[in-house]
């Protein structure tokens, strides 16, 4: 970005005038004004996040019921759920339904980013329209979906029966394992594509165009520009969107709850609807929390690994 | 890169009016946040001290809510009590109570259903000495609302209404094939669905999900208990996969049969949720279906052409009889609440005859009867429909029969074993016996938690 | 000849592609239109399925007269807004210590604040809500106002940390030179030209706010309180549907959030834009 020559004047006026070392020399350069402004965001977090989450630690720890004070049993809850049949089938759910979707999701939020990137009219029609799975409210959503799906009343059966004339008979789209998933993965699919879209888009937005012209003199086709400009320039972006997006159908609760609660017969049963039903059926808190911090670890461990990767991709 | 740090540049020159753009936005932000902080404050402090706060269920037979919170204004205005109320409907009112539990933030006092009073047990005040003051004045109570509300011999909640399920029957489908009404499932029900199934039009002669939800649980418990098994002993001990396996197995194979066999359910039918039978009974696309009154109540309300053609009737049974379980509505009080002395002249003042009575009307079937004086009432003669209400309530058994009422037996229903059972069979590919088995563990597991 | 019909096949497909993205994504709110504007009867029929016949308001005119909607509606709007200048604010200063300014453990805070996304929500409301309520600010908006930056300020400032460091050092260093103190700079200099991250980080955080619904639930146990997700999700009372009804009260939900993208879309993208140029 900046090139060293180009800093080390104004570096160098900065650290003239710093000179009270002591502090500075501990804490940085910059404490006084980094701390007062990270202090907010500290503060928020130690309270509202940190807090009710080290709680929930040491209450997946206990043996809980609803009202009652908690037992300590050490890593119990653990122990039972990796063992839980129910438990190890919503644990393979929930990889297909964040692996079905954020793949899919992906797919089609690149593609609607290179058209939107390619020369089209009334591109921000057609951005500002494409944004609005996104935008609306989740609940309305999953509610809407479930009325479509409906087997004798449901307009997608409608449409394929009777308007297009595809199939003979209408679909149990929630009541069959395979079409259940299908079912709720399309509308995570539905609600989430835009904002890879919008965001890849952005990340496209700010290639120079000299690199694509500079690849169109060498020879390359669309595709290898694709390849070649295009992807790497995005890279960084497409991480952060795969990972924030993983995390968020990962924990996606509303949609398969309004849609399946899970069903049928556990087919769609994930792990935050499974916690749900442990905490509000069962009142097992302690066990609840620990089926939903189980998988807490692993993804932890993605996430900092990515965090490095991205910060190093920075220094650069 | 390079066109970028021009733009850059260019709009720093322009720096003058971007700076003023920012004062001006930075004023409106800031002004904007000293207002709201104001407004926080505010809201917050705007909370008056003594207020009774009362949470009810959010019913879908909207005019009976809309008469209780009449009511309970009434009162607020007459004892001059300052009430907060909150509605929870059937889908969010355990997170509610459990989340309010546990921050030590609960109701004073709150309108239950069946399992409330189980499952917040710890929290709830005995209110025995109100109930049977209430009852003795009633003519004492239903025998399955008493054993439903009762924990160690004390009450948890006052019984307020109960809430049934019945068989519906599209009578002019019946008429039109010359069938009567089925008494026991197999081979009655099975044989008028049969007869009245018609895969052309859409239209089935049975309807019944055994997908997790409340209508599906209530179907698996009560056909387990016809066919002579069920989830506990006269004990109260887990026996779904020992001493009842027999008797469950062959309920089981019946229930699935209903959708895997027989034919006789809509295609659709694993994957329906409360409201669908509903649906598609007003869509016209089923000939019978179990139901609460609230599908009556609908149909009735909103004058719905099939409400004149539809029969209710007993519930139909099994080899070992029929039985039903039903919801017990009931007042709690929370042992958090200073204020029991006002929350008991509520239950007093709600429960007062002729208020329910306007409750009930309201209700149209919804609202039945909990003691045995409201039991005959001019009002349950009004519909020929309501008799059969009335008689599966009379006849209900309670959650955890042939044992007690447990916070155990609550669990398995919250947690929708049943129905987890029979989609286990349906679309996991299990036999019945190996799904009792599966079933029963789980539940030998929670009645051991229970008990430690 | 490849090269002429090459762009225009190309062109053709483009279209073709949002024209099918098109129907998928608008197709479902049409349908809760129509939803909301047919009568029970016609609901329950399939005869003139894609345009309702009569067109009944009734849903609507009920939904505004008889429901505490429009107090649902101010509720939402207050709760959103507030918490979206809150959420704001921090992550912009935020961002742009942790991009920007060196001091100890910024390294450790860039990766923590991404880490609190992990927190599965769906269980940590419990705990939060005892916390909100230590604070005072159980049954009211501002706990809402409060509690929605927990999840709103980790992605602001993750977005503006990208923003901030995109924009080059140089502007700042020379603004001190000219004797700008470190916060005149980042004031005066560095945060106009954020102007369009911040837009974005804004919005982001507006969407989220306006649609929660979890914490919404839970925190707030008077009616009139209520924010829009919470009081459309009561009208399911259980058994039945009002499908028309709960329709008209989404469409009535989705409609200005979708106005507000339309017209503020552009800027959403430019501030992505800058936010993703690194490396």
């Amino acid at each position: 970005m900046a090139t060293p020559a180009a800093r080390l004047p104004a570096s160098a006026a900065l650290r003239r005038a710093g000179t009270r070392v002591g502090l500075e020399r501990v804490l940085g350069p910059d404490f006084r004004l980094g701390f007062l402004f990270v202090a907010p965001t500290v503060l928020l977090v130690l309270a509202l996040v940190a807090y009710p989450f080290g709680y929930a630690i040491y209450l997946s720890l206990t043996r809980k019921y609803v009202g009652v004070p908690p037992v300590f049993v050490g890593l119990d809850n653990y122990v039972k759920l990796t063992w839980d049949g129910f438990f190890q089938r919503a644990v393979v759910n929930s990889f297909i339904f964040t692996f079905g979707s954020v793949s899919v999701k992906l797919l089609l939020g690149m593609l609607m980013a290179l058209v939107l990137t390619s020369k089209i009219r009334f591109r921000s029609f057609w951005t500002g329209v494409l944004l609005i799975p996104w935008v609306a409210p989740t609940v309305v959503s999953a509610l809407n979906f479930l009325w479509i799906y409906d087997y004798s009343l449901g307009v997608l059966n409608y449409l394929l029966v009777r308007v297009f004339g595809l199939l003979p008979q209408g679909v149990g789209w929630l009541s069959e394992p395979g079409t259940a998933m299908a079912s709720v993965i399309a509308v995570n699919i539905w609600r989430g594509f835009p904002f890879f879209g919008i965001s890849l888009l952005a990340g496209m937005k700010a290639i120079p165009a000299e690199l694509y012209e500079a690849a169109a003199v060498d020879g390359a086709g669309p595709v290898q520009r694709f390849w070649r400009v295009t992807l790497p320039g995005v890279k960084n972006i497409l991480v952060i969107v795969v990972l924030l997006s993983t995390i968020w159908t990962f924990n996606d609760f509303q949609i398969v709850y309004i849609l399946t609660k899970g069903g049928p017969g556990g087919a769609t049963q994930v792990l935050p609807v499974l916690t749900y039903e442990i905490a509000f059926g069962a009142q097992r808190l302690g066990e609840a929390i620990a089926v939903a911090l189980y998988m807490l670890p692993p993804l932890a461990v993605v996430i900092i690994v990515l965090a490095r990767y991205m910060r190093r991709g920075q220094a650069k | 890169m390079d066109q970028r740090l021009r733009d850059l540049t260019e709009q720093l020159d322009a720096g003058l009016i971007a700076r003023r753009e920012f004062l001006r936005k930075a004023a409106v932000i800031t002004g904007g946040t000293a207002a709201g902080l104001h407004v926080l404050s505010k809201m917050a402090d705007a909370q008056p001290k003594t207020k009774l706060r009362v949470w009810l269920f959010k019913s879908f037979v909207t005019a009976g809510n809309d008469t209780l919170a009449k009511h309970i204004e009434a009162w607020a205005k007459e004892r001059k009590v300052d009430v907060e109320t909150d509605w929870a409907t059937f889908g969010d009112r355990e997170q509610k109570f459990v989340a309010a539990i546990e921050a030590g933030n609960p109701p004073d006092i709150a309108e239950m259903n069946i399992y409330g009073p189980m499952r917040y047990k710890a929290a709830l005040r005995d209110v025995s000495k109100i109930a049977t003051d209430i009852a003795s004045a009633k003519g004492g109570f239903l025998p399955f609302a008493e054993r439903a509300m009762k924990a160690e011999g004390k009450f948890l909640g006052v019984p307020r209404y109960s809430m049934t399920t019945v068989f519906f029957i599209r009578k002019d489908i019946m008429e039109a094939k010359g069938l009567k009404p089925p008494k026991v499932y197999d081979p009655d029900v099975v044989e008028f669905a049969r007869k009245t199934t018609d895969p052309a039009k859409d239209l089935w002669g049975f309807g019944q999900t055994l997908n997790r939800s409340d209508d599906g649980d209530g179907f698996m418990s009560n056909i387990l208990w016809d066919y002579g098994g069920g989830v506990w002993d006269k004990d109260g001990k887990p026996a779904l996969g020992t001493a009842f396996l027999k008797q469950n197995t062959a309920a089981l194979q019946f229930a699935v049969d209903t959708i895997k066999k027989y034919r006789i359910q809509p295609p659709g039918v694993m994957g329906w949720t409360d409201p669908s039978n509903n649906e598609a009974y007003m869509a016209g696309k089923l000939v019978t279906t179990n139901n609460g009154a609230s599908l009556y109540y609908a149909m009735v309300q909103k004058k719905h052409e099939l409400a004149p053609k539809t029969l209710l009737v007993l519930t139909p049974g099994g080899p070992a009889g029929s039985f039903v379980g039903s919801s017990c509505y009931n007042w709690a009080i929370f042992a958090k609440s200073k204020q029991t002395e006002l929350c008991e002249d509520l239950i007093r003042w709600v429960e007062d005859e002729s208020r329910f009575n306007e409750y009930v009307h309201a209700s149209i079937g919804q609202a039945g009867p909990v003691y045995r004086a409201r039991v005959d009432t001019p009002y349950w003669k009004s519909d020929p429909n309501f008799d059969a209400i009335v008689q599966n309530i009379l006849r209900s058994v309670n959650l955890g029969y042939p044992g007690p009422t447990t916070p155990a037996a609550a669990e398995v229903q919250g947690q929708k074993i049943l129905t987890d059972m029979a989609g286990r069979v349906v679309v996991g590919g299990l036999s019945p016996e190996q799904a009792l088995k599966e079933a029963h563990k789980r539940i030998e597991e929670i009645y051991k938690m229970r008990r430690a | 000849m490849n090269r002429r019909l090459a762009p225009r096949l190309q062109g053709l497909a483009s279209y073709a592609f949002l024209l099918v993205l098109l129907l998928v994504v608008v197709f479902p709110f049409y349908w809760m239109t129509v939803t909301a504007l047919k009568s029970e009867v016609q609901m329950r029929s399939l005869a003139s399925m894609f345009w309702p016949d009569p067109v009944v308001w009734d849903n609507f005119r009920h939904l505004l007269a008889q429901t505490d909607f429009v107090a649902w509606f101010k509720n939402s709007v207050l709760v959103a807004v507030s918490s979206t200048l809150v959420a704001t604010a921090i992550g912009t200063i935020g961002a742009y210590s942790l991009a920007r300014l060196r001091f100890l453990g910024r390294a450790f805070m860039s990766s923590a604040v991404l880490i609190t996304y992990l927190v599965p929500p769906s269980i940590l409301f419990i705990p939060l809500y005892a916390q909100i309520r230590n604070l005072g600010l159980a049954d009211s908006l501002a706990g809402l106002i409060a509690a929605y930056p927990s999840f709103t300020v980790p992605f602001v400032t993750w977005l503006l940390m990208g923003y901030f460091e995109s924009i080059p050092e140089e502007l700042e260093e020379a603004a001190m030179i000219d004797g700008a103190t470190r916060f005149g700079a980042f004031a005066r200099v560095v945060l106009p030209l954020a102007a369009p991250g911040v837009l974005a980080a804004g919005l982001y955080a507006f969407t989220q706010a306006w649609n929660e619904f979890l914490y919404a639930l839970v925190f707030i146990t008077d009616v009139k309180l209520r924010t829009l997700p919470v009081g459309l999700s009561s009208f399911i009372t259980g058994d039945v549907y009002g499908w028309g009804f709960l329709m008209a009260g989404a469409v009535l939900t989705t409609l200005p959030v979708i106005a507000a993208y339309i017209y503020l879309q552009k800027y959403m993208v430019e501030g992505l834009t800058a936010g993703s140029v690194k490396g």
